[in-house]
């Protein structure tokens, strides 16, 4: 059809893609087998058509989402032919993959012959193989340390799964259990988006629902340059600065030059530090995602986040550098950092621009994963710390949450019971509690991080690894406000002397009874500190939600 | 005249009274719902009720057996946020576990919103030096100090209402026992909710949040039911009051404020309550009852004849893991207002007109076109015949409102109107189809009940969108709640936690936890119910990573034979399958909290179900509508219909408090009771009639 297609058939239509993209995350919601997804949710759906442009997404972890066309760019790339009941599955970033564990899978949805979109599913798997569990290695120095490389390959062909593949992948794992729970609920979830596609295409006919989709695009687009039309015009530079590579080399720096002209804005990352030999690179598809990102939180939040929407926005950024590093370079960790910073540079850079829309940084992440035996029933068991998560960015809006999360999934992680976990973990959660004083001063305050006191009731030795940022650096302050605190965790050994963890260490020893005494840091403060109401002060006060020597945290511990 | 049973349902609006005698006739009052003071409309529609019997409200309240009620107390205190000054005792270190709401939040691109304010501010959440080890023995003993401090820290905070939720207090209630007792003596005047009575299961947000929400409206509730129940009684009642709770069971009015918290959806539940027993009347076990009003829209399920329960529900943001009826609410409604987004997308709500100034066709100043603007302009309503006449809606305004946004969208005053009937429909049937996925539930294999006075011009298309081929259309929707309770069971159900591995329970095991439950449940209706009682079992169990726990049913299982560790892993398996297209026969069980409620059965009543009018001889007429092109659309009085007859779509049905809408090839019979009993053409998902 030539005409445009009417405006109430394509209200439909976007309103029917939305709806799938959330049914097929309530659907991975519920049939998920590791504690990471249906608890965590550490995982995010798509829509992309063929060329491999965002057409829907359901709110999940923003850090994924951009990343996706990228993997179906790859996915297109591979394959030249790919049939109904194809499943193809990739973790690769030199194939459009974000980092190791976050395994992609993608159905096929045919309209009238012809294929036009795909159905994507993204989960962070538990463990994906490599010489430490959970994935997160902070020794590796090549990217063959941190697991199994998926490209794209076909898991089902034709509709047939091709299980041998599927024993070799769920071998390679440390939980081939898990592994195979999460892939069945994965591929269920891209299946479930498919059906519902072709009932689309059965309704309107594929021709319709792709001039829609275009249409659907242009109106993302108008909507977004309408915002962006409205922000100072210039050139504005934006600079973040992670701890450390866990190698030694301290102070990398993010920094982001964005040229504001109209309606267009453009993300220039060359002038970011050379790349490190740890995981705290970025892959290509990942630093594309933490700009999409930053752009997101910028614009309103009912904007429908799909190719469209993005059409203002160019990202420039150099191979070799931090933020792109080459092939082969080892990645984990960089859907937290520097994701968070390249979030950090722009958001930065665009205050200068648009002052009333920026927000101050949320907290920086710092995980530890702990691997050891449970007294109780004898089994091994590998923990997560989701707890003590840190304290949310304070903005124009106001004050910022407490104990939410990061910049690269603002409150869309759930840390879970603290029963639960002890029931199922030799773990015993002395405190767990907001820590005060940790919130950013400022007009709006900084939400505050957390207090966990966490003994371990093994037997034999555990080991941990730790994997983060964000010790010497707090969340930044903004326009005026200052940073929250940064994290502070320690070990202390059951009768020897306490010890800092650094934010990348492997292999640390953990004995009965050694005491983890975690500080996760606090939100950066948003304006001046001198202009915040005295009855929020006196609030904080009675709240017990700052230290009684200082108002909030001044970035400084 | 034999003895009577009273229901009173109270809406926003208006409270429905029915009162049943032993032979099953029924006699109906409304009166305005007073929302300060509830029970003000209680008595004045009870009292309209006694007249229309030809009574004093003495007299029969005298012959009165049971008064069955659905109120909305706790509801609106939640809401409105006007619940008691509550303090919160926690084991010390953990006295955040309410504001940090396990670390989520909502709308994941809106950055620049505070978060929300908890029930219970920091100021007022005290630590106590205790702590229990998952398997409920002490580690720490409850210190006297601490707990010594806390009390006199509650008297002086100035706390009305107090909640008590200690770490593993579900393996182990004695702290928190002795504290509400050390609470009770030093401030006897204070309502006191612990955790372990609340509900007594693992994942501390839960058990907190709901504990905090029983404290919030735990003294509102208990002021109304005990002043009604009062005035009840010095106005002659001789039998006794009953309180429909959350999860559709009913509960005396002690049990009912002692649980507040298990009332927040009172009102609701007597609409299910109504829905149920529509079912079992018509012969259909699933039903999908569809209540669309001016701002919302609410959806449950009836399958297999039965209500849907959750515990994964909250109200106004606070979380509430009490088991209650699977009531989803969707912001769309006849108020819903179309507008264009900065992208020249059209759109319909969640924003509504509200009841001021309301769609532009009410005449009150509104200028957006609302979804009544839309189907006014389409011809579904009759401007000068609306509400019974009472309110006739401006037509110019409506179509003034729909062309402002057809110019902008590039398209006539029909279609654009037609859009947004369109639009609304489909917001509807998606929350449908999420619903009902959440609950391993086909739509298509149920009947659409349609009640709330927007639902009849929508329900055919919303069950068009999900091919479903039946909706059912009562005349008399409004008193179907105060009807539908009457017919509920006196329920009490008691849940404990044993998490652990399901393989590890054998058969003795697998009784001996459930006959505890079962006999501390049938213990505690028996002391307010003396006929017969009836168990009914279930198990929340999971595959061992997952974290949501499903719950299975185990009516069904054989508990005496040998070989029921096997039956209910069975049971569990087929449950996942059935909700999620799965089982994994080979993996882990985990079983985590069992459940026995005693449920009593109270005699039911006669067959006879609130019908239309008498047949009364009315003209049928016929306007022009629009359904894809203008039509002369014929136009049925609802109380002119004749049981038994067929009418063929399209066509128009009015009531005075309804319109109801079919389409081509639709076919609406009219049934005995005068309900309208609507198959859809075409309908793929038929069901054998």
């Amino acid at each position: 059809m030539n005409a445009a297609i009417d405006p109430i058939t394509r209200s439909v239509i976007q309103h029917r893609l939305g709806a799938i993209a959330v049914e097929m995350g309530e659907s991975m919601l519920r049939t998920s087998y590791s504690q990471i997804l249906n608890s965590s949710r550490d995982f995010s759906v798509a829509i992309c058509d063929v060329q491999a442009r965002l057409v829907a997404q359901a709110d999940h972890i923003p850090v994924h989402v951009g990343a996706l066309p990228w993997a179906v760019r790859a996915v297109e790339a591979r394959f030249a032919e790919v049939a109904p009941g194809d499943v193809v599955l990739l973790n690769d970033p030199d194939h459009g993959g974000s980092h190791l564990p976050d395994l992609t899978v993608f159905v096929p949805v045919f309209g009238g012959g012809t294929r036009r979109f795909w159905t994507v599913v993204r989960a962070h798997q538990s463990d994906i193989g490599g010489s430490t569990h959970g994935a997160y290695n902070p020794r590796a120095t090549e990217i063959w340390q941190e697991g199994l490389r998926i490209p794209p390959l076909k898991l089902y062909e034709a509709g047939r799964l091709r299980d041998d593949l599927l024993d070799m992948l769920a071998l390679n794992t440390r939980n081939g259990r898990d592994f195979r729970g999460d892939l069945a609920a994965t591929v269920g979830a891209a299946h479930l988006g498919e059906r519902r596609m072709r009932a689309l295409f059965g309704e309107f006919g594929g021709p319709v629902v792709a001039e829609a989709v275009e249409e659907i695009f242009a109106a993302a687009e108008q909507q977004t340059r309408a915002i962006v039309s409205t922000w100072a015009d210039g050139v504005f530079r934006g600079e973040a600065v992670l701890d450390d590579d866990g190698h030694g080399r301290e102070d990398i720096r993010i920094v982001a030059t964005v040229t504001k002209r109209g309606s267009d804005v453009e993300v220039d990352l060359s002038a970011s530090d050379p790349q490190t030999t740890s995981f705290v690179n970025s892959s290509h598809a990942n630093m594309q995602a933490a700009v999409v990102m930053a752009f997101a939180y910028l614009i309103d939040p009912d904007i429908p986040k799909n190719a469209g929407a993005l059409r203002p926005l160019t990202v420039v950024a150099r191979p070799g550098t931090i933020v792109w590093a080459e092939s082969g370079r080892p990645v984990t960790l960089c859907t937290s950092h520097p994701s968070n910073e390249i979030v950090e540079a722009v958001v930065k850079a665009l205050a200068q621009s648009c002052p009333d829309r920026a927000m101050a940084g949320w907290g920086r992440r710092f995980r530890i994963s702990l691997q050891g035996e449970d007294p109780r029933n004898g089994r091994r068991f590998i923990w997560h710390l989701f707890h003590a998560r840190p304290g949310g960015g304070a903005s124009p809006g106001g004050d910022g949450w407490s104990s939410i999360g990061e910049w690269h999934s603002v409150g869309g992680l759930k840390f879970g019971s603290v029963e639960v976990a002890e029931v199922r973990f030799p773990l015993h959660f002395r405190t767990h509690e907001f820590l005060p004083g940790t919130g950013g001063d400022g007009r709006h305050r900084g939400g505050v991080g957390v207090a966990l006191d966490l003994v371990v009731e093994t037997d034999g030795p555990a080991l941990a690894n730790t994997a983060g940022d964000g010790a010497r650096h707090g969340a930044c302050g903004l326009l005026g406000g200052k940073d929250g605190a940064p994290h502070d965790y320690r070990l202390v050994p059951a009768g020897r002397p306490e010890r800092t963890l650094r934010t990348k260490e492997a292999g640390i020893e953990v004995g009965p009874g050694d005491l983890f005494r975690i500080r996760s840091g606090g939100g950066g403060g948003w304006g001046p500190p001198e202009e915040r109401a005295p009855e929020a002060r006196a609030r904080d006060r009675l709240e017990g939600l700052v230290a009684d020597d200082a108002p909030a945290a001044d970035g400084a511990r | 005249m034999g003895p009577l049973r009273i229901g009173i349902d109270v809406g926003g609006t208006f409270t429905d009274l029915v009162a049943v005698d032993d032979d099953g006739r029924a006699i109906f009052a409304k009166s305005p719902s007073t929302p300060a003071d509830q029970s003000l409309g209680v008595m004045a529609g009870l009292s309209d009720l006694a007249a229309r019997l030809g009574a004093t409200l003495p007299a029969m309240l005298a012959r009165t057996g049971r008064i069955v009620h659905g109120t909305t107390v706790a509801t609106n205190a939640l809401l409105e946020r006007k619940g008691a000054r509550v303090a919160l005792l926690t084991t010390q270190g953990h006295r955040d576990v309410l504001e940090m709401r396990e670390g989520l939040k909502g709308d994941r691109y809106d950055l620049r919103s505070p978060p929300p304010r908890p029930l219970v501010p920091r100021q007022r959440r005290f630590g106590i030096r205790e702590r229990l080890r998952p398997d409920g023995s002490v580690l720490t003993p409850l210190d006297a100090a601490s707990l010594e401090a806390a009390v006199a820290a509650v008297a002086t905070s100035g706390a009305e209402s107090v909640a008590v939720c200690y770490l593993h207090a579900y393996r182990n209630p004695a702290h928190e026992i002795a504290t509400v007792e050390a609470l009770r003596r030093a401030l006897p005047d204070v309502f006191v909710s612990r955790s372990s009575d609340v509900l007594p299961q693992i994942k501390e947000y839960e058990r907190v949040s709901t504990t905090v929400v029983n404290a919030y409206v735990g003294p509102a509730v208990r002021l109304y039911l005990t002043n009604l129940e009062r005035r009840l009684s010095e106005a002659g009642l001789a039998g006794s009051l009953f309180i429909i709770l959350s999860h559709g069971g009913m509960a005396p009015v002690e049990e009912a404020w002692r649980l507040a918290a298990a009332t927040v959806l009172s009102g609701p539940a007597g609409g299910i309550a109504g829905a149920r027993r529509c079912a079992q009347l018509l012969g259909i076990p699933d039903l999908v009852p569809f209540d669309m009003g001016g701002t919302s829209t609410d959806i449950s399920l009836i399958a297999g004849g039965a209500a849907a329960l959750s515990a994964e529900r909250g109200l106004a943001g606070e979380r509430i893991a009490l088991r209650s009826l699977d009531i989803a609410s969707i912001a769309a409604g006849g108020g819903s207002v179309a507008w264009i987004d900065s992208g020249g997308t059209l759109r319909v709500g969640p924003e509504s007109a509200g009841a001021v100034p309301g769609p532009a066709c009410y005449g009150r100043g509104g200028e957006a076109a609302a979804v009544t603007d839309a189907n006014l302009v389409l011809g579904y309503l009759d401007a000068a015949r609306f509400a019974g006449g009472r309110h006739p809606l401006d037509r110019p305004a409506a179509e003034a409102a729909i062309d402002r946004l057809g110019e902008r969208l590039g398209l006539g005053r029909d279609a654009t109107a037609a859009g947004i009937h369109r639009l609304i429909n489909l917001k509807m049937a998606d929350g449908i189809r999420l619903m009902t996925l959440r609950r391993g539930v086909d739509p298509r294999r149920s009947a659409l009940l349609s009640f709330g006075g927007a639902a009849g011009l929508h329900a055919v298309e919303v069950a068009r969108e999900l091919e479903i081929a039946r909706v059912i259309v009562p005349t008399v929707a409004s008193v179907l709640s105060a009807w539908g309770m009457l017919a509920s069971d006196l329920r009490y159900e008691v849940s404990r936690t044993h998490i652990g591995e399901a393989g590890a329970l054998d058969d003795a095991r697998l009784r001996a936890i459930f006959a505890g439950l079962e006999a501390a449940a049938a213990a505690r209706l028996g002391s307010w119910f003396d006929g017969p009682i009836r168990i009914e079992r279930s198990a929340e169990m999971r595959y061992g990573e997952q974290i949501f726990e499903i719950d299975v049913p185990l009516d069904d299982v054989a508990w005496e034979a040998p070989g029921l560790s096997g039956r209910v892993h069975e049971a569990f398996h087929r449950r996942h399958e059935a909700l999620y297209t799965y089982a994994s026969r080979d993996q882990e069980v985990v079983f985590v909290n069992a459940r026995a409620a005693a449920v009593g059965a109270v005699a039911p009543h006669g067959e006879a179900a609130p019908a239309g009018s008498p047949v009364r001889a009315g003209a049928g007429s016929r306007r022009r509508a629009f359904l894809g092109s203008w039509r002369e659309v014929p136009v049925h009085p609802v109380e002119a219909l004749s049981p038994g007859a067929v009418h063929e779509g399209p066509a128009i049905f009015e009531a005075d408090t309804t319109t109801v809408l079919i389409g081509e090839g639709d076919r609406a019979r009219v049934n005995a009771l005068g309900w309208l009993d609507i198959r859809l053409r075409d309908a793929p998902g038929a069901p054998p009639a």
